[in-house]
């Protein structure tokens, strides 16, 4: 009996006891991926076929070793345009109808240029094999880049232009870019306005006729085909295609760094700082490859990582903070970035600086190697998963010229790194002490936090124009304008006028005081003032229910004195809180 | 082209435990994967006035550790194991999801039954936790244009507030939450019998029901989560609203109307009269006004699918200088069109060629499957619903378009919310 009860004891702390530790893994399981066949057309066409069948469906890649940067120096945007385009009219069909080909197949072909490499790819059930492939080739062949579908790429690209500058991440990339690239084509994230409409149909067709020669292509198909079938269909469908020279492009050398710069985009509005700190690093095919990916994940690649774990677990600056290492075929770059609240811009890049140097000065733990490698060794067979994704894997190695058994010895090249190999990719390759600092955000809020890093400062608007740094920043300087005295305001609420009596009290920059309307009046405790900016809220009782009053206020000074002491002229925004009322403009004057 | 295509139908077990966990296996081993899915049946549907923002706020909370996996750690084994995971929060359930090699399924299993039975609510994680969410949302909304729009327009098509406000919720109603009020809100809706798990990929079912069994059979079942009425009148809450947007660089306009739930055979028709409008550069209203008209640079459209009255949204980005009333009277012209004439036979030809190509591809990857499943097991209690959504899909004719579209695509219980760029430039 006693020995019965014990070992219902035991057997209860047991249960208990297997939660302690994480379990053991199970037997592991292989997993290869065979090579894929591989031959090459008369016209010196590449062609790597993968046979995959496990669901019935396709994927083709059609990918020229020419991008964005083979662009010629006169006609920015013009691979990408020639590419876009390529489906908006054949010599066998429209625009329209070549969509609605390919869509009454439920299958899909798109066409874009990168930086390195231009793709068509398409994809389908592989019941419709031929026909897809049939259709890619008119595309790659035989397009017209008809003048009034031109017309219209044009017009749609320079709103889309638009549009991209209003996203922040646009601009920090093309900012980052030009710093760190100077005079090499990847500079140059997205062509100018200018640069399109300067395109025309006459240079599209040259570059076609010219770029988009089978010598300087490769072709991968992955899925549910049989070898020899879909040979002979690529060759009855490409085999024509005639060969041409391919140009070899000689590109400057980007600038090499030797100090930390700063570069802000003053994006007024900005509810938050997108921080990037880059500096240049290795190409895609650099020997370094791997120990820079185990360097990486270990830094700032996902959510275990140092950076995610510092300012965002820690800090709580950011949504996330993460590192990259942007490997292209010419050169590549090292990144670190996070999109941090503006108040603590500074405060970030003190604790990325302090990572980056970290990584730098101590060797990383045998514990943080080996979870970076299992990590990216598990991963591998993931990406494979989809038709997609095991597409992806092939085309890099191929576009990118790895060896033939890159993806059979991913996974040993990842476990071969040792602690010594990312100690020194991390001396080499992350250089804190000249890296290129680059943020978009509110330019005022931001200088002052981060004047501590470098005195070397250049601002953009977000149009990519550089602006006179001393107009900026003067409250950095102690000047902050004073705000005290009776104002009276005049709130414009859809069309009509409202008063507002507002009495501020400033010592040094803090402000209190009271503000008055129809809806009461309310006291003004922990207002702020910074230059000639200042913000505050009044407490008030408005139908029964507590509410902040927010009022953002600028002063005006006389435009051509630096004089920020006296101002009898104030600007700004304020939000009530009821219906949703937010952001009415006001002005102000101050009563004698 | 239905008739001949058979697409072979994914192997199933459901079970229960005995506390109420709803528990799925799809065993698929054609790469030694493993996928997991969790659905807990808490969305921001289940938030009421002052309380919005918790279920988000509270996927967050997930990840912050439990009685033998720390803060942060849930993250580092999964990726130490060579594994990704994530959490998200719709109106209608909170996902948490890994997908791990074949051999780590004791793993997953142990991370997410751990958080299921002893989730560590702190003060101090709260407070960081908030602080993430509220970069989360100056992130995706406040500092991206047109970030608010799609939350603007589900609040004038909803009436309910169930339905009618926003998962990110409000940042006030986030800092009035205390450690009480998310540890109750832990142990009424994160129990087993709210939740589903679904397991995809390779393994072994009897192994994976071991495992299944010793990691969750011993975590208490609660009782029932409050009742909710997502119920909603057949009108909109407001027709017309205009938003002056200081990010936006260009015009916009979005359209939403209310159309029953997911999975009723209205629903399936509004889809498909959708894919036809804004789907692909086939698609009508493309052809109308990308093309054609020429007076938009960007055309959008998507339904909100819901398990109670769902949404359907059109949106355009018109070009500078063009008489948005003008674009939007060709736009409904178009839908007339539909509501008088039906589809096109080669419309419906296409329609079902998209519809076989979108299931074949979801299918390959474990973790779309295992989450597909889950949805289907957590709303309508029956995962083998993935095997037949296809051919409910394919029975939709152009006489259903027809009718449903002149149902409720209608000018007069639309909602137009009018963005207006109003930076300094």
């Amino acid at each position: 009996m006693r020995l019965t009860f014990d070992l219902n004891m035991t057997g209860k702390n047991m249960i208990e006891d297997f939660r302690k530790t994480a379990p053991a893994p199970l037997a592991p399981v292989p997993f290869d991926i065979p090579q894929p066949f591989e031959t090459e057309l008369a016209n010196n066409l590449k062609v790597v076929i993968f046979e995959d069948s496990r669901l019935p469906i396709v994927s083709f890649r059609l990918a020229f070793l020419s991008g964005n940067i083979n662009d010629p120096a006169d006609s920015k945007g013009l691979t990408s345009a020639m590419t876009s385009m390529l489906s908006e009219g054949t010599k066998s069909y429209t625009s329209r109808r070549l969509a609605e080909e390919i869509e009454r197949l439920g299958a899909h072909i798109s066409a874009n240029s990168g930086q390195d490499n231009s793709i068509i790819a398409a994809s389908a059930l592989s019941l419709y094999t031929s026909d897809i492939l049939r259709l890619m080739a008119e595309i790659v062949l035989y397009p017209t880049f008809p003048e009034s579908e031109l017309k219209l790429y044009k017009q749609n690209m320079i709103e889309n232009l638009k549009f991209q500058r209003s996203q922040p991440g646009f601009l920090a990339d093309e900012q980052m870019s030009r710093v760190v690239y100077g005079s090499h084509p990847y500079s140059v994230t997205s062509p100018t306005p200018d640069d399109i409409e300067k395109l025309t149909r006459e240079k599209l067709v040259e570059f076609h006729n010219r770029r988009f020669v089978p010598n300087n292509a490769t072709l991968i198909i992955v899925g549910d085909v049989n070898r020899e079938d879909i040979l002979e269909e690529i060759s009855g469908a490409l085999g024509d295609w005639k060969k041409g020279s391919v140009e070899k492009t000689e590109f400057e050398t980007p600038p090499v760094r030797t100090a930390v710069t700063q570069t802000i985009v003053d994006r007024s509005g900005s509810a938050q700082s997108n921080i990037v700190l880059a500096n240049l690093a290795i190409e895609r095919g650099h020997p370094d490859f791997f120990p820079v990916l185990v360097m990486n994940q270990i830094l700032g690649s996902g959510g275990s990582s140092r950076l995610f774990m510092n300012l965002r677990e820690e800090k709580g600056y950011t949504y996330g903070a993460y590192s990259s290492f942007d490997t292209r075929r010419q050169a590549g770059t090292f990144e670190a970035t996070a999109e941090v609240r503006t108040a603590v811009t500074g405060d970030s890049l003190k604790e990325f600086f302090y990572e980056l140097n970290k990584i730098r000065d101590e060797n990383v733990s045998e514990v943080e190697l080996k979870d970076a490698k299992n990590f990216l060794t598990g991963v591998f067979p993931i990406r494979a998963e989809t038709q997609e994704g095991l597409t992806n894997l092939i085309v890099s190695q191929k576009l990118y010229d790895l060896p033939g058994d890159y993806l059979q010895t991913y996974r040993e090249k990842i476990s071969q790194v040792s602690i010594e190999d990312v100690d020194r990719v991390a001396k080499k390759y992350i250089t804190p002490d000249k890296i290129a600092i680059v943020i978009v955000g509110d330019a005022e809020e931001i200088l002052p936090q981060i004047q501590p890093f470098s005195a070397n400062i250049e601002i953009f608007d977000t149009e990519g124009k550089p602006q006179d740094v001393s107009n900026y920043g003067k409250q950095a300087d102690g000047k902050t304008s004073d705000a005290s005295g009776d104002w009276s305001l005049t709130i414009d609420f859809q069309g009509q006028s409202l008063p507002v009596k507002l009495k501020l009290e400033q010592t040094e920059n803090k402000i209190s005081g009271s503000l008055e309307s129809m809806l009461g009046k309310g006291e003004i405790s922990d207002g702020k003032a910074k230059g000639n900016k200042f913000s505050a809220t009044a407490k008030m009782q408005i139908q029964g229910q507590d509410a902040e009053i927010t009022i953002n206020g600028e002063l005006e000074n006389d435009a051509d004195s630096n004089q920020t002491s006296a101002s009898n002229k104030m600007k700004g925004t304020i939000s009530i809180p009821l219906g949703g009322v937010s952001d009415l403009p006001f002005v102000g004057i101050k009563e004698d | 082209m239905s008739e001949t295509f058979q697409i072979p139908p994914l192997k199933l077990e459901q079970y229960n435990l005995e506390n109420g966990l709803r528990v799925v296996l799809n065993p698929d081993s054609s790469i030694p994967v493993v996928s997991m899915a969790v659905y807990y049946d808490v969305g921001s549907r289940n938030e009421r006035q002052g309380r919005t923002g918790f279920a988000h706020l509270f996927e967050h909370m997930m990840f912050q550790g439990s009685e033998n996996v720390k803060k942060a750690e849930h993250f580092q084994y999964v990726m130490k194991a060579g594994g990704t995971m994530n959490g998200t929060t719709s109106s209608e359930r909170t996902n948490y999801y890994e997908t791990l090699p074949a051999n780590q399924l004791p793993l997953g299993l142990w991370l997410e039954s751990d958080r299921m039975r002893s989730l560590a609510v702190t003060e101090e994680n709260l407070e960081n936790q908030r602080n993430a969410v509220k970069e989360e949302k100056r992130l995706r909304y406040d500092n991206q244009p047109y970030g608010q729009v799609f939350d603007m327009l589900t609040t004038m098509v909803f009436k309910n507030f169930a339905n009618s406000h926003s998962t990110i919720g409000s940042m006030e109603d986030l800092d009035d939450a205390t450690v009480e009020d998310v540890q109750e809100f832990f142990r009424v809706y994160y129990a087993p019998n709210n939740a589903v798990l679904v397991i995809s990929g390779a393994f072994e079912p009897e192994e994976a029901k071991r495992q299944v069994e010793k990691f969750f059979a011993g975590i208490e079942s609660q009782p029932k989560p409050p009742v909710i009425d997502v119920e909603e009148p057949a009108e909109i809450a407001e027709n017309y609203q205009d938003y002056e947007d200081k990010l936006a660089p260009l015009p916009a306009f979005l359209i939403g109307w209310k159309i029953p739930p997911r999975r009723t055979p209205e629903f399936d028709a509004i889809y498909l009269a959708g894919k036809l409008l804004y789907d692909g550069e086939s698609s009508r209203l493309y052809q109308k006004l990308v093309k054609g008209e020429e007076s938009i640079v960007q055309l959008f459209g998507f339904t909100d699918e819901r398990r109670g009255p769902s949404s359907v949204i059109i949106g355009a980005i018109p070009k500078p200088e063009q008489d948005l009333s003008k674009i939007r009277e060709t736009m409904m012209s178009e839908i007339d069109d539909l509501a008088t004439n039906g589809a096109s036979a080669e419309e419906m030809q296409k329609l079902q060629n998209q519809l076989i190509n979108d299931t074949v591809r979801s299918r390959q990857s474990s973790m779309a499957r295992a989450q597909a499943i889950a949805e289907y097991a957590l709303y309508d209690g029956d995962p083998t619903l993935i095997n037949s959504e296809l051919e409910d899909l394919l029975k939709i004719t152009s006489e259903d378009i027809k009718t449903a579209v002149n149902k409720f695509l209608k000018t007069e219980n639309r909602a137009l919310l009018n963005v207006i760029p109003a930076g300094k430039n």
